[in-house]
Order: C-alpha cells, then sequence, then structure tokens
C-alpha cells in the first residue's frame, strides 16, 4: 500500500485511468458521430477548429493528471516525464486553460452577435490565443521558479494564485453567460454554457479540497489515493460533459446519439420554424408567367423561382438564386423577433457572403464590407444591396438564356397541365439555350439530377 | 427448363426489326462520340475584367450568324444600365473624395449638378432603371462635363469605373435616340458580369466547308467566388485562352479594394499553369487592352504596381510604350517558366497583343491560334 501511493500502480488508479480512457473514447464518438453517421459537411473556420481544439485540450488535461499524480508506474529517467511539463504546461496552458478559452471564445461570439447585434471584432482564432495568454505567462513563471516539489505538489503559498486563475475564468464564462441569459436561444446554447460551468466549478472545488488535503495529509497515504482517484474521475465527466457542438454549429445539435429519427431539417429556415420554407406546396397558384415582367416580381412566385433556381444550378451560377430564396425566407421572419433574425442572419453570412464561402456571391468589395461591419444584424434592409446587386446581375446575364432554355419550356408545360389536368403531351423541346449542355463532374454540387427528381416529385403531387 | 427452350427459340418479325433498331442506335451513338472527341475544348479564363466575354461575343461575331436585330436589342437595357451606374459610381467617388482629400474644392460640384447628382445616383441604385430618354442623357452629359466629374474619372483608377465610361458618355445623344438600335461595336462595349458558364460551338471555317476543326468555346465569370466552378471545365482541354488586362496595374479588384489586380492576374495565372489538368493543354496568353495601355503607361508609370517594381522608363512616346509592354511581356513569360514544371515545358504557350474590341485584331489573333493548334494536333498525331 505504502509504495502503491507513492509510485503508483494501486487497483484504484487502474480503475481511474480506465474511466479516463473511456471518456476520452465517447467524446471522440460524440464529436465525430454527426459527421460519419449522417455525411453531415465539414465546417469551415472557427466552427471546425473550436470542437477540435476543446477535444485535444480535454485529452491534454486528462493525461496531465494521469502523468503528474503517478497513477502508474513508470521510470523517472527521461525528460519528457518531468513534473514541469505534465503537471504546468499540461494541465494550464494546454488543458484546463484551452478548455476554458474555447468557451470563453464561443460565449464571447455569441454575446456580441446576440446582444450588441454584429459580427464580434476580433476572430476567434486570434481571440484564443489572446485569452491563453495569462495561463502560459503563469506557467512559464512557475517553471522558471521550480516551486514543484519532488512529488509534484505545488507548496501551500502557490496553490492560492493558480487556484485563483482557474476560478477567474470560470467566474468570467459566467459573467457572459449571465449577459446573455435573457435571449431565447433555439439550439439550447444557454443550456449548455451553464451546465459546462456548474461541472467545471464543481471540478475546482474538488480539486482544492484535493490539494488542501494533500498538503495537511502529506503522510496519510489513503487519502492521496482516494484524493487523486476523485480528481480523475471528476475529470473525465468534466471533460464529456463540457463539450458540445450546439454553440458552434446550431443545426448541428439536432443531430445527436439519442434521437433516431432521421435528419429532417435540412435548411435554416426549416430549423428555425420559418413558415413553408422548402416545401412546395400545392396551394401556390400557378400564374402565366410573362417575360416582360420585371425578374423580382417574378421571383416571388415560389414555384417560377423553384424552376429558375434549377436552370442557375445547371449553368453552376445558382448561388445568386439560393440567396435570394434565403433573404427572402429571413423577410418572412417578424421584426420583433431578433433571435431568429439574428439566426437566420448569421446563417445567410456564413454561406453567401464571407469570402470563401461555400456559395459565394458575386457582389462588389464595398457592398460586403457593409454587411461585414454592421452595427445592426437585425436590420430589415442588411441585405438589400446585395439583393439588388444580384438582381441587376440575373436580369443581365440569367434571365436571357432561362427564357430559351428547357427549363423555361418545362415549366410552362407544367403550369398549363396543373390547370387543364390533361395528360402530358408529346412536346419536341428545343434547347437553344447557351448554356451548359453538360457537365462532366461527378461531385459536381449542382447536379441537374436535382431538378428532374423534384419535378417527377411535382407531378405526382399534382396527379392527387 | 424455359430458358433452354427460348434459346431454341426462333427469330420472328419483330425480333428482327428490334435488332435493326438497336444497331442503329448503337451506329448513331458511336457516330456521336467520335465527333465528340473531335471537338477541340477552348477555355476562356482570367481575372474579372479581363474581356473574355468581349472575345466569346467577338467569336459569335466571327464565326456563328452573329446579332440579329432582336438581339441587339435586348442589349439597350444592358447598355442603359451600364451608363446610370457609371455616373452614379462617379457621382459617389466624387462625393467620397470631397470628404477625404485635403485639396477637396476640385471635387465638389456645383448646386446644380449636385441636384442632378443626386437624382442620378438614385435611379442607378434601383432595381428597375428608366430608360434613357433624351432629358435624362442631357442630365447625364452636363454631370460627365462637369470638372469635378472630370477630375473624379481623372482618378478612376482607385474607385471601380468600368473602361467604357469614355465611350458610352461620348455617345449619349445617339445612345438616348428614341429608335436606338445598337450598333456591333456598343454590344462589344457593354458590360456585363459573366456568372456561371457559358458555351458556344463553332467552326472557324463557316459553316459551309465540311472539314474545319470544331471548337467548344467556355466562358466563364472572372471574380473570385466563380472561380470555384472553373474546376468543373478542366478536363480534356486543348487550350487554354487565359485574358490579362495589362493596363490594369493601378487598379484594385471588384471583390476586394484591398488587392491590385495585376498581383491577382499574377497569382490567378500561376494557379493555372500549374494544374494537373493542363499537363499537355496549350496555352494562349491574350495581353489585352492594349489601347487602354497605350494611353495609361505613358501618365502612370508601371512601376506603381508591385510585380512591375523593377522597371525603368528609357524614353517617351511611341518607343516608352513598345519598351513597357516587352516589359510586361517579359514578366508573364519568366512567370510561365517559373511555374512550368520540367515535364511539361513542351507544351504550345504563345503570347497575342490583343485589343478584344477591334474585330480585325481578334480574327488576325484567333487564325493564329487555330494555326498552332492544328499544328500540335499533326504534331500529336505523329504526321510532323
Amino acid at each position: 500500500m505504502v509504495s502503491c501511493a507513492v509510485c503508483g500502480g494501486c487497483p484504484s488508479d487502474y480503475v481511474a485511468v480506465s474511466i479516463a480512457i473511456f471518456s476520452m473514447i465517447s467524446l471522440i464518438v460524440k464529436s465525430t458521430f454527426p459527421f460519419l453517421m449522417h455525411k453531415v459537411p465539414i465546417a469551415k473556420g472557427s466552427a471546425f477548429w473550436i470542437p477540435v481544439i476543446q477535444v485535444i485540450a480535454s485529452f491534454d488535461f486528462l493525461l496531465s493528471i494521469v502523468m503528474a499524480l503517478n497513477f502508474l508506474k513508470f521510470q523517472r529517467s527521461h525528460w519528457w516525464l518531468s513534473c514541469y511539463v505534465w503537471a504546468v504546461w499540461l494541465e494550464g496552458p494546454l488543458g484546463f486553460g484551452l478548455l476554458l478559452s474555447c468557451r470563453l471564445a464561443q460565449a464571447f461570439q455569441l454575446y456580441y452577435v446576440f446582444v450588441k447585434r454584429r459580427l464580434p471584432p476580433i476572430r476567434s482564432h486570434m481571440f484564443l490565443p489572446l485569452i491563453l495568454l495569462p495561463w502560459v505567462a503563469g506557467a512559464a513563471f512557475i517553471h522558471e521558479k521550480k516551486h514543484l516539489n519532488y512529488r509534484c505538489h505545488l507548496g501551500t503559498h502557490w496553490i492560492i494564485p493558480v487556484v485563483s486563475l482557474h476560478t477567474l475564468y470560470v467566474s468570467v464564462l459566467m459573467g457572459f453567460t449571465g449577459a446573455i441569459r435573457h435571449i431565447e436561444f433555439r439550439f439550447d446554447e444557454l443550456r449548455d454554457l451553464w451546465q459546462g460551468i456548474l461541472v467545471s466549478a464543481s471540478l475546482i472545488g474538488v480539486w482544492v479540497s484535493a490539494y488542501i488535503l494533500n498538503e495537511i495529509h502529506d503522510d496519510i497515504l489513503w487519502l492521496q489515493v482516494v484524493s487523486r482517484f476523485i480528481l480523475l474521475l471528476t475529470a473525465s465527466i468534466l471533460v464529456l460533459v463540457f463539450f458540445s457542438i450546439s454553440i458552434s454549429q446550431p443545426l448541428l445539435s439536432q443531430i445527436s446519439l439519442r434521437k433516431r429519427e432521421p435528419l429532417e431539417l435540412k435548411t435554416m429556415g426549416q430549423a428555425l420554424g420559418i413558415p413553408d420554407s422548402g416545401m412546395l406546396l400545392q396551394r401556390e397558384v400557378a400564374v402565366d408567367v410573362d417575360p416582360n415582367d420585371p425578374l423580382d416580381k417574378l421571383l416571388l412566385n415560389k414555384r417560377f423561382r423553384q424552376s429558375f433556381m434549377a436552370f442557375a444550378d445547371s449553368c453552376l451560377a445558382g448561388e445568386s438564386v439560393h440567396f435570394f430564396d434565403e433573404v427572402h425566407e429571413l423577410g418572412k421572419l417578424p421584426i420583433d423577433d431578433p433571435v431568429r433574425r439574428i439566426y437566420m442572419a448569421r446563417h445567410i453570412i456564413n454561406k453567401y457572403i464571407i469570402a470563401g464561402a461555400a456559395m459565394e456571391i458575386n457582389i462588389s468589395h464595398r457592398i460586403r464590407q457593409e454587411i461585414l461591419t454592421t452595427s445592426d444584424l437585425t436590420h430589415p434592409d442588411l441585405f438589400t444591396n446585395a439583393l439588388n446587386e444580384l438582381i441587376q446581375l440575373m436580369k443581365m446575364n440569367l434571365a436571357k438564356d432561362y427564357w430559351s432554355s428547357m427549363y423555361f419550356m418545362k415549366f410552362k408545360e407544367e403550369a398549363r397541365m396543373r390547370c387543364c389536368g390533361h395528360e402530358m403531351e408529346e412536346m419536341r423541346v428545343y434547347n437553344f439555350s447557351p448554356r451548359l449542355s453538360c457537365v462532366h463532374a461527378s461531385d459536381d454540387p449542382f447536379q441537374q439530377d436535382q431538378f428532374s427528381s423534384r419535378f417527377t416529385q411535382d407531378i405526382h403531387a399534382s396527379s392527387h | 427448363m424455359g430458358l433452354l427452350c427460348s434459346k431454341n427459340h426462333r427469330y420472328t418479325e419483330a425480333d428482327a426489326e428490334e435488332n435493326a433498331q438497336a444497331t442503329e442506335i448503337e451506329r448513331r451513338i458511336e457516330q456521336e462520340s467520335k465527333a465528340e472527341k473531335h471537338i477541340q475544348k477552348l477555355l476562356l479564363l482570367g481575372a474579372g475584367e479581363s474581356g473574355k466575354s468581349t472575345i466569346f461575343k467577338q467569336i459569335k461575331l466571327l464565326f456563328q450568324t452573329g446579332f440579329d436585330e432582336e438581339e441587339l436589342k435586348s442589349y439597350i437595357s444592358v447598355i442603359h444600365a451600364n451608363i446610370y451606374q457609371t455616373i452614379k459610381i462617379l457621382y459617389d467617388g466624387s462625393k467620397e473624395f470631397a470628404q477625404n482629400e485635403v485639396d477637396s474644392s476640385k471635387y465638389v460640384l456645383s448646386s446644380e449638378n449636385k441636384v442632378i447628382g443626386e437624382k442620378l445616383s438614385e435611379i442607378g441604385s434601383g432595381l428597375d432603371c428608366p430608360s434613357l430618354n433624351r432629358e435624362l442623357a442631357q442630365e447625364i452629359e452636363t454631370l460627365w462635363k462637369d470638372s469635378a466629374i472630370q477630375e473624379t474619372y481623372a482618378r478612376g483608377n482607385e474607385l471601380q469605373v468600368p473602361d467604357c465610361t469614355h465611350y458610352f458618355m461620348e455617345n449619349l445623344q445617339r445612345l438616348s435616340d428614341a429608335n436606338y438600335i445598337p450598333t456591333k461595336e456598343d454590344v462589344l462595349y457593354a458590360r456585363v458580369r459573366t456568372t456561371g458558364v457559358v458555351e458556344i460551338q463553332f467552326s472557324p471555317v463557316g459553316e459551309n466547308k465540311k472539314s474545319g476543326e470544331v471548337y467548344r468555346l467556355f466562358d466563364v465569370g472572372g471574380q473570385r467566388n466563380e472561380r470555384r466552378k472553373w474546376i468543373h471545365l478542366f478536363e480534356g482541354v486543348t487550350a487554354v485562352i487565359f485574358c490579362a488586362t495589362i493596363s490594369e496595374y493601378d487598379q484594385t479588384l471588384f471583390e476586394d479594394e484591398q488587392r491590385n489586380r495585376m498581383v491577382e492576374t499574377k497569382q490567378l495565372f500561376d494557379w493555372v499553369l500549374k494544374q494537373p489538368c493542363f499537363e499537355k493543354t496549350s496555352f494562349m496568353l491574350f495581353l489585352n487592352k492594349f489601347d487602354i495601355f497605350e494611353t495609361k503607361v505613358l501618365k502612370v508609370p508601371l512601376n506603381v504596381c508591385e510585380w512591375f517594381k523593377d522597371y525603368q522608363p528609357v524614353s517617351t512616346g511611341k518607343q516608352e510604350i513598345e519598351h513597357a509592354y516587352e516589359f510586361v511581356k517579359k514578366k508573364f513569360e519568366e512567370l510561365y517558366f517559373q511555374s512550368t514544371a520540367p515535364d511539361r515545358v513542351d507544351r504550345v504557350f504563345k503570347i497575342y497583343r490583343t485589343n478584344a474590341l477591334d474585330q480585325k485584331l481578334v480574327k488576325k489573333t484567333f487564325k493564329l491560334v487555330d494555326e498552332s493548334l492544328r499544328r500540335r494536333n499533326l504534331f500529336e498525331a505523329g504526321l510532323l
């Protein structure tokens, strides 16, 4: 018992380590499950990196506790088994500090977007290293002064600043969360933040007691064993509970390991509960489309918009019409519902406006900057200038080719069929459009098949 | 049992007809795929506003049936929109300069012109521009002749002023006529950003002769967001016609006003050259907008662009223009050889000086391109 408490290798130690390994595996499964099972596309930018860094930080944290507190028997001859690497660097800046900083970065983003209603002034990839600096400074200081004893414990004097740094970060996180507590989030962001705060606060409480007990009763060996078992256990629970993807990817949070139904919410519009989002209703009136009408008026008709969208997709110019569609959805949200408007606006900005976005639209630098530096994300005219520019672009570039394309022919035929109820006549369709007749690409995002499958569905629906 | 029986089944008449049909379909498919193989794929690539769509229009004019009256009339709204947009850009620009510049007095308009300017700016930002009539044309002309606007135009490289400005402003009377039908030149000057991909198929010897090459030409958008779509066209390309505007060395991008256009073109050309699909593709570099380059290079030195910062002017007048042009050409050649791996050096690379608005020049240039590609085809087939 004596040797086990000092050198590691007690049965309780092995149990704790296996719990830690199990929790790490569950964390990795939880984070990669939506991407592997449901084949959701991987997000770009901070929405991808922050969860990855969190997983790495959790791993560092658990590993540091295992190595620093002598859970396993090791020979201490190599430098990388030195105490300072584990107890100081891996536990602080690369472990607990990093975990909390990720959460802080996310809470900061939420605060800026939902309370101040603008996009955050500092990007996450700069904010994160910035708030990690105190940890790095503290770790460097301790390493310099070499305060750890041979058993990797700090002296009583040094416990206080270390624990206060830990508590400080938790309280700052609490502060940000408190500032946004009145917002009605749609995707459990608040719940996850409170959860994280609760668990990390209780962990610090356990830690403090463990350290104090260790210091006061350095010679009581069973206390050492028990306290380090509890430490590792609570740390394992912390990393699992602390992790959540809802803040970074709201749509993804709809998928979880528990739910068994297939993913029905394909668009942000549907997730936010916008009426008639993404559906082509039966009762949409099939008006006769006059090519001389202004394009923006015609596009308000949902069937026409679908047909035009399919045409644009087939010649790789679809993003403009999709943007029109989503801004139209945004317009359906009432002005006095800022939270949902902010979700939708942020979604549109991430998908269409940011440079390098998946469906980046063709707008000028000024208009893009206007949107990205706006002081009010809920403003009803946020996207008006961009929309106008795009409608001009569509009018002068796509519309001409559309009228002579087979998509328009099909649309007219369909309209005639719907109002007359006749069987589909055999019609020779000439494709005069100069747009792409075929695209030889297997990973073409704008697949022509989309149109034909949608079209068949419409026919079946209309024949009932 | 049933299968065995069907094997010994005699051919009935229906079967024979089916077989005949099947072979006919197969023959047609084979013919078409052989024809497909002979179609040579040409891509027009380049940064935004480099003249790709203008070359595209020229090819349509030269080798297809050209523009009929219907199509010419369809450009009226485009030309009018260009005029409104341009005057709006100039007016807003003059306001901006008047606010921010030290010697702002030269950018301040007279009060009547300010009223006109506000009105035109309002029209220009709306969705449905009214058709250009005499009255509006008169107002635009008045505003255009204001010295503040002319000063702003002199600094047009800091704003996104299109290259067709001068041409349209000088022809306002004709363009605002009630029975105006655009000329071919007007259509070539009209500026529309291309989005997505457009293609035409043509044969350079004309419709009536049979044994010419068949080309399929693809035009694309040049702005950054459009470039992610290019990758879908990169398979099996015979030749890339890369358009680079040599007169834009002092301008910034439409989609990123922090970035110099020439530097962007340089990077883009480098990227295109390194594409794995283009290992055997011929590259035709069109150094475009030479007419604008001629006038600009005497006023604005080449070394305002960081790629050309080692340029030393030697003389003046025509000699200087030629010297500057040779310098730019050499830069592009250097870039080509830097970006081309040793195993690709035998692909065809030609540089042409073009002015996409000049029909004769484009026809001549294209004939040279065609010759070059034909020679290469024969070489590949082992006949040369």
